[in-house]
């Protein structure tokens, strides 16, 4: 994995008294830090450069968070909903896959973010957990940013992961294509903290998935997570239909399975490539020559483009039948799919968007 | 067609400045070709960026030049057709660039409509799929004038149901049988 070595960091007043601060100045001695009343504008939208979204991923800014930290997880529309909620702790990502949706999510809100408030994201956190004690939550904080990328920099995760060990009514799962685990094994998760990474073959991350880690590397990290008493998770999301996908896929999750415990994973899912036009067209400005536009993808009525029905069909249900070889009874969902292919791949489609959220808590139906 | 020419024709259809940008930096061969066709047929913007994002990814895929595939047999017998108006020229044309961009989704729709014309259904009876097969579902469609003709349709449908060719259709819909490209 390259290291993120970003060529300045902005802080705004306030931030600087922050744990998050402290972090970043001995974790980046080498990295001139600049200090700003206020960093309102710090987007890079409209700017002249050629490449705005990846030139923003060279400055990071530390402010406080304004807003609320913990949201549902928007889902797409029409599509079978996991009942998610997220937490935001940065905004932006060093690694630079061509295929991710922040380059257009963040269009208009490039700058690369973290934030320096996190007893605000905890007191915010605990108010919600308590007020719902009786709903189980299944919290993730790689939505705009991947969970550990930045760990070993701003030991952001480090002071989260004390707190929520010690819920009972949540899970928090630190989604990831790293391998920054270290500060991690010396905590004790107590069962409530899911490390879960993104996986695909290496050819896919040689190609498309820039500057993160590789397969052996996440592999370990996961095994090192799970020693250290994690629970686990992959996401095999996006899936690349290519030809020769299926030896490498195979091949992917017999190495993935003979090195974790399946027993001890708490969830895996599913989702092949999806990219709204307008991402698409940013693809093919930043990433040319990728492969994934060439894939036999429809548009389908939520707005995204998708391998053609029956395609993805066939693909979900070879990777379940790859997974379920050595894993039977592992819990496997679909990211972002509709009823038509829940039912045609697993026989049934959850009723509604709980029975599948209990379904992922400790204890619930697979 | 020269720089200028493409510049000219863009800016009379109201296109957008990303259009234009896009075509020009195309290969001078690959520009001209479409340019020909985006004149003779009269092209506007939404057809020709669907246009653009096939070859494009044809061209990436399969390791061919723009040019080349404009100038196939297939592309000028459409477009020099004389039983052929511009609009018909338009919609054929976009067709069979479609069923080179996506050649299994064309096969497998090749096969199910195979599949609903071997049933031999009354004309007032309609199956047919969604665009792109999207949904994975089967339309059924029929009217009536009379109890005896309703009656009849039933019959006919509750026939068909039973036969391979139907069971065929659910199959391809599903992704559980291949055509010969995607096996």
């Amino acid at each position: 994995m390259i290291p993120f070595q970003p060529e300045k960091v902005i802080v705004e007043r306030g931030s600087e008294l922050s744990t998050i601060f402290r972090n970043l100045r001995r974790n980046l001695p080498q990295v001139p830090f600049e200090f700003v009343e206020d960093l309102s504008t710090p987007s890079e939208s409209g700017s002249t450069l050629s490449d705005p979204f990846g030139v923003a991923k060279r400055k990071l800014y530390l402010t406080k968070h304004k807003g609320e930290f913990l949201k549902k997880c928007p889902g797409s529309a029409g599509q079978v909903c996991c009942n998610y909620f997220v937490i935001n702790f940065a905004s932006n990502c060093p690694m630079d896959c061509s295929y991710c949706y922040l380059q257009e999510y963040l269009a208009d809100n490039q700058a690369f973010k973290v934030f320096s408030n996190v007893g605000d994201l905890i007191d915010e956190a605990d108010r919600t957990l308590k007020k719902h004690r009786g709903v189980f939550f299944r919290i993730g904080t790689g939505e705009i940013t991947d969970s550990l990328a930045l760990e070993p920099y701003t030991g952001t995760v480090g002071e989260m992961i004390p707190y929520f060990a010690e819920q009972p009514n949540v899970l928090l799962e630190l989604k990831t294509k790293s391998d920054c685990v270290e500060s991690l094994l010396n905590l004790d998760p107590k069962g409530r903290i899911v490390v879960a990474w993104s996986m695909n073959p290496q050819s896919v991350i040689d190609w498309d998935e820039h500057g993160t880690a590789s397969f052996g590397e996440r592999l370990n990290a996961a095994r090192r997570c799970q020693d250290a008493g994690y629970r686990l998770g992959f996401h095999f999301d996006p899936i690349i239909e290519y030809p020769g996908w299926e030896t490498d896929y195979q091949a992917m999750i017999e190495e993935i399975f003979s090195t974790i415990d399946w027993r001890r994973l708490a969830w895996l899912s599913l989702g092949v490539l999806r990219n709204t036009p307008g991402l698409k067209r940013t693809m093919r400005e930043r990433f040319p020559k990728t492969r994934l536009l060439t894939g036999e993808q429809v548009l389908c009525p939520d707005g995204k483009f998708r391998y053609f029905h029956p395609l993805r069909v066939a693909m979900y249900r070879k990777m379940i039948h790859w997974i379920r070889r050595p894993a039977p009874t592992v819990k496997i969902y679909l990211c972002m799919e509709s009823r038509e292919v829940w039912q045609q791949v697993f026989g049934f489609a959850p009723a509604c968007e709980k029975e599948l959220g209990n379904q992922m808590a400790p204890g619930g139906d697979s | 067609m020269s720089e200028t020419e493409i510049r000219n024709y863009t800016i009379a259809r109201g296109f957008q400045p990303r259009t234009l940008e896009r075509w020009l930096s195309w290969e001078p061969a690959d520009r001209d070709a479409l340019a020909e066709l985006a004149q003779n047929l009269k092209i506007g913007e939404n057809h020709l960026r669907d246009l653009m994002d096939w070859l494009e990814e044809i061209s990436l895929r399969d390791r061919l030049r723009i040019h080349d595939l404009l100038r196939s047999k297939a592309i000028a017998h459409i477009e020099t057709d004389p039983r052929l108006g511009r609009t018909d020229k338009l919609k054929r044309i976009k067709e069979q660039v479609r069923r080179l961009r996506f050649p299994r989704l064309a096969e497998t729709e090749d096969a199910i409509r195979n599949e609903i014309q071997a049933l031999k259904l009354a004309s007032e009876i309609r199956l047919s799929v969604p665009p792109g097969l999207e949904e994975g579902s089967l339309r059924v469609e029929f009217k009536a004038t009379s109890h005896d003709q309703l009656k009849r349709m039933v019959t006919q449908l509750n026939d068909a149901a039973q036969k391979d060719s139907v069971r065929e259709i659910f199959e391809l819909l599903a992704g559980r049988r291949t055509t010969r490209k995607q096996s």
